[in-house]
């Protein structure tokens, strides 16, 4: 992991100036089953740290643990809602890693048996009350909203080039409403990536479910 | 982290060429040195004591290990001392971390051990470097963020925290790579590497920047090539690939906490200084890649793909990501950037090509030392071309004029 950089490159000289071996060995790769070795593979048996997590369940409680954050229901019934906003071409169009994140995120839901308590809502009614926001917006906008608050905080560290705020809202679909609108977005000039972009419409599984069809 | 893979090789000599069969030390070599290495009393003589350290230096001079100043870290952390500590992007990574969303991913199947049997010859020992500078990497990892849990807990148990939940990731995919080594009947010995291998130190800002780079250029490495064998499947030679796509979120959420770690310390961003060390560092990380991958090209071709084209797509995805956090970034869009990188590696491959020769060391030095101007002047000049203005949008002065 760590990046040895600029070791490599503040190094470089002195390496190759001081590097009289031409005979790699490799005192550290050792053969398995061999008797005197404490175990063909120490990082699952020596090391108890070490372990693959394939059948450890004991950490399992910990998506629950965010029930409370997410679980924040005011006087009347009303729960807040957080959101962070950016044009949609930013959310849907450019940001790849942002569906891996959703996917990844929907993936553990299921498993997990935990309702869904995030969607991507395109052109959000709320927005009219953020003047500050709309100001400083592209249109069409996408946000991202939830009822978990420190999720949209670590996805506003994660998007950065977003504005992030929270609203209180009596229902789902209060809070979800969005205008309707078509999505159109222009080809990248240039795609030099030795794969293909995913697919326009990854967003519609998470869609609030009324407006699940655009 | 993870996919330093290649990024923690010397850009030296050492690099074994692939096909070389040689390189692979025969099991009796193994012995020796491991038996005086563990087994030898502690009062074994300094000399030999001496000469073990220097083979271990020489076979893998990186993926290094690095160690830090942690009461500098216990300083910076301190929510007693710093009290303005914006706490709130920490609990959130906190929270995510928790979530652990790769708890059962790394589950193994028989496809290994018959994938590992079928791929011979030279593609073989590629597979085996591959997974051995990987794995060292992730172990790297490891040890850097669980020393780190462990200092912090005092001072700040929330990043203290983190650290932990950090270091259980890089141990669970440092435990695969180990695990697929074995499927090549081979095993690194983790336990004997922390002991015996020098430690790199790096002051922590040092460490911020290094270490966000390594985690976000693994994550675009991994996803780069995972979703390439997704779409060309013939070169899906070895399963691990297949676990790439969770793999790297991972490695994406480590660079974050990073990102988050900076923000913290604003002083680390704000400067001109920050502004040049930001520079230096994405230069040092790129490069590093770009060099050794072009020396590795066997294997980026052995699963499909171009290995230049695959580094600049990496390199410019990396400085965008970067950009969202450094003050200052390289301007890798720039024709002129690939030109320099690819100068470098010719330069590079001459500086390989004296090693080759019979020559007696001081006429390979002195044949070395044009090369080596010729590579740093490469290196000034690409770490002065104009760079560009970057930043957190919650820092950077160009946010008022931003439009989201």
């Amino acid at each position: 992991m760590l990046a040895s950089t600029t070791l490599n490159l503040g190094s470089l000289g002195s390496q190759l100036l001081n590097s009289p071996s031409h005979n790699p060995t490799k005192p550290f790769l050792l053969p398995p089953n061999k008797p005197f070795l404490k175990s063909p593979n120490p990082i699952n048996s020596s090391s108890s740290f070490l372990k693959l997590r394939t059948s450890v369940k004991t950490a399992v409680a910990a998506v629950d643990s965010s029930d409370a954050a997410e679980k924040e229901v005011g006087e009347a019934g009303s729960k807040n809602y957080h959101f962070v906003v950016a044009n949609a071409k930013f959310m849907l169009d450019e940001e790849e890693h942002f569906q891996e994140l959703m996917g990844e995120r929907l993936r553990l839901y299921g498993e997990r048996n935990k309702e869904q308590d995030f969607w991507l809502v395109i052109e959000p009614k709320f927005l009219d009350k953020f003047p500050n926001i709309t100001d400083r917006l592209k249109r069409p906008a996408v946000a991202l909203v939830s009822t978990n608050g420190p999720w949209i905080t670590f996805m506003k560290l994660r998007l950065d080039r977003v504005l992030q705020e929270s609203f209180e809202a009596d229902t789902l679909e209060e809070a979800l409403a969005s205008n309707p609108v078509d999505l159109k977005f222009e080809k990248p000039e240039k795609w030099t990536a030795p794969y293909s972009k995913y697919e326009f419409g990854w967003w519609e599984p998470f869609l609030p479910p009324k407006t699940s069809k655009v | 982290m993870a996919a330093e893979m290649a990024l923690l090789k010397p850009i030296s000599k050492f690099s074994p060429k692939f096909g070389n069969t040689s390189r692979l030390i025969p099991p009796t070599r193994f012995f020796t040195v491991r038996m005086s290495s563990t087994a030898a009393p502690p009062s074994a003589p300094a000399n030999k004591k001496k000469s073990q350290k220097q083979e271990i230096k020489e076979s893998l001079l990186t993926p290094r290990f690095y160690t830090t100043d942690f009461d500098e870290m216990e300083q910076l952390f301190n929510t007693e001392i710093n009290k303005n500590l914006n706490m709130a992007e920490f609990d959130a990574l906190l929270q995510e971390f928790k979530t652990d969303f790769n708890q059962t991913h790394f589950v193994r199947n028989k496809e290994f051990k018959e994938a590992a049997d079928k791929i011979q010859g030279p593609l073989r020992q590629i597979f085996v470097e591959f997974l051995e500078r990987s794995c060292t990497a992730e172990f790297s990892g490891f040890l850097l963020y669980k020393e780190l849990g462990r200092r912090l807990k005092k001072t700040n148990p929330v990043v203290a925290e983190i650290f932990s939940l950090m270091s259980r990731d890089e141990a669970r995919h440092a435990g695969f790579l180990n695990k697929g080594l074995s499927d090549f009947n081979l095993a690194l010995d983790l336990g004997f590497l922390t002991k015996a291998r020098k430690y790199t130190f790096f002051k922590p800002k040092f460490i911020f920047y290094a270490t966000y780079l390594s985690e976000k250029i693994g994550y675009w490495r991994y996803i780069t090539i995972y979703r390439h064998l997704k779409e060309n499947p013939e070169y899906q030679c070895y399963p691990i690939f297949k676990y790439f796509e969770n793999w790297c979120q991972d490695e994406n959420r480590h660079g974050d906490f990073f990102s988050a770690l900076m923000k913290a310390q604003p002083q680390f961003l704000n400067d001109w200084k920050a502004k040049l060390w930001s520079r230096f560092f994405c230069l040092s990380v790129y490069v590093t890649m770009y060099l050794n991958d072009c020396q590795r090209t066997d294997f980026y071709e052995g699963i499909g793909l171009n290995t230049k084209e695959f580094d600049m797509h990496v390199i410019i995805e990396t400085n965008r990501t970067t950009a969202r956090i450094f003050p200052a970034v390289l301007d890798v869009e720039n024709p002129e950037f690939k030109r320099k990188l690819d100068r470098m590696v010719e330069i590079n491959e001459k500086l390989l090509a004296v090693g080759d020769t019979d020559d007696i060391p001081l006429v390979k030095n002195l044949k070395r030392i044009p090369l080596i101007a010729a590579l740093a002047s490469e290196l000034l000049a690409a770490y002065l071309m104009k760079p560009i203005e970057s930043g957190s949008v919650d820092l950077a002065e160009f946010e008022p004029q931003l439009v989201y």
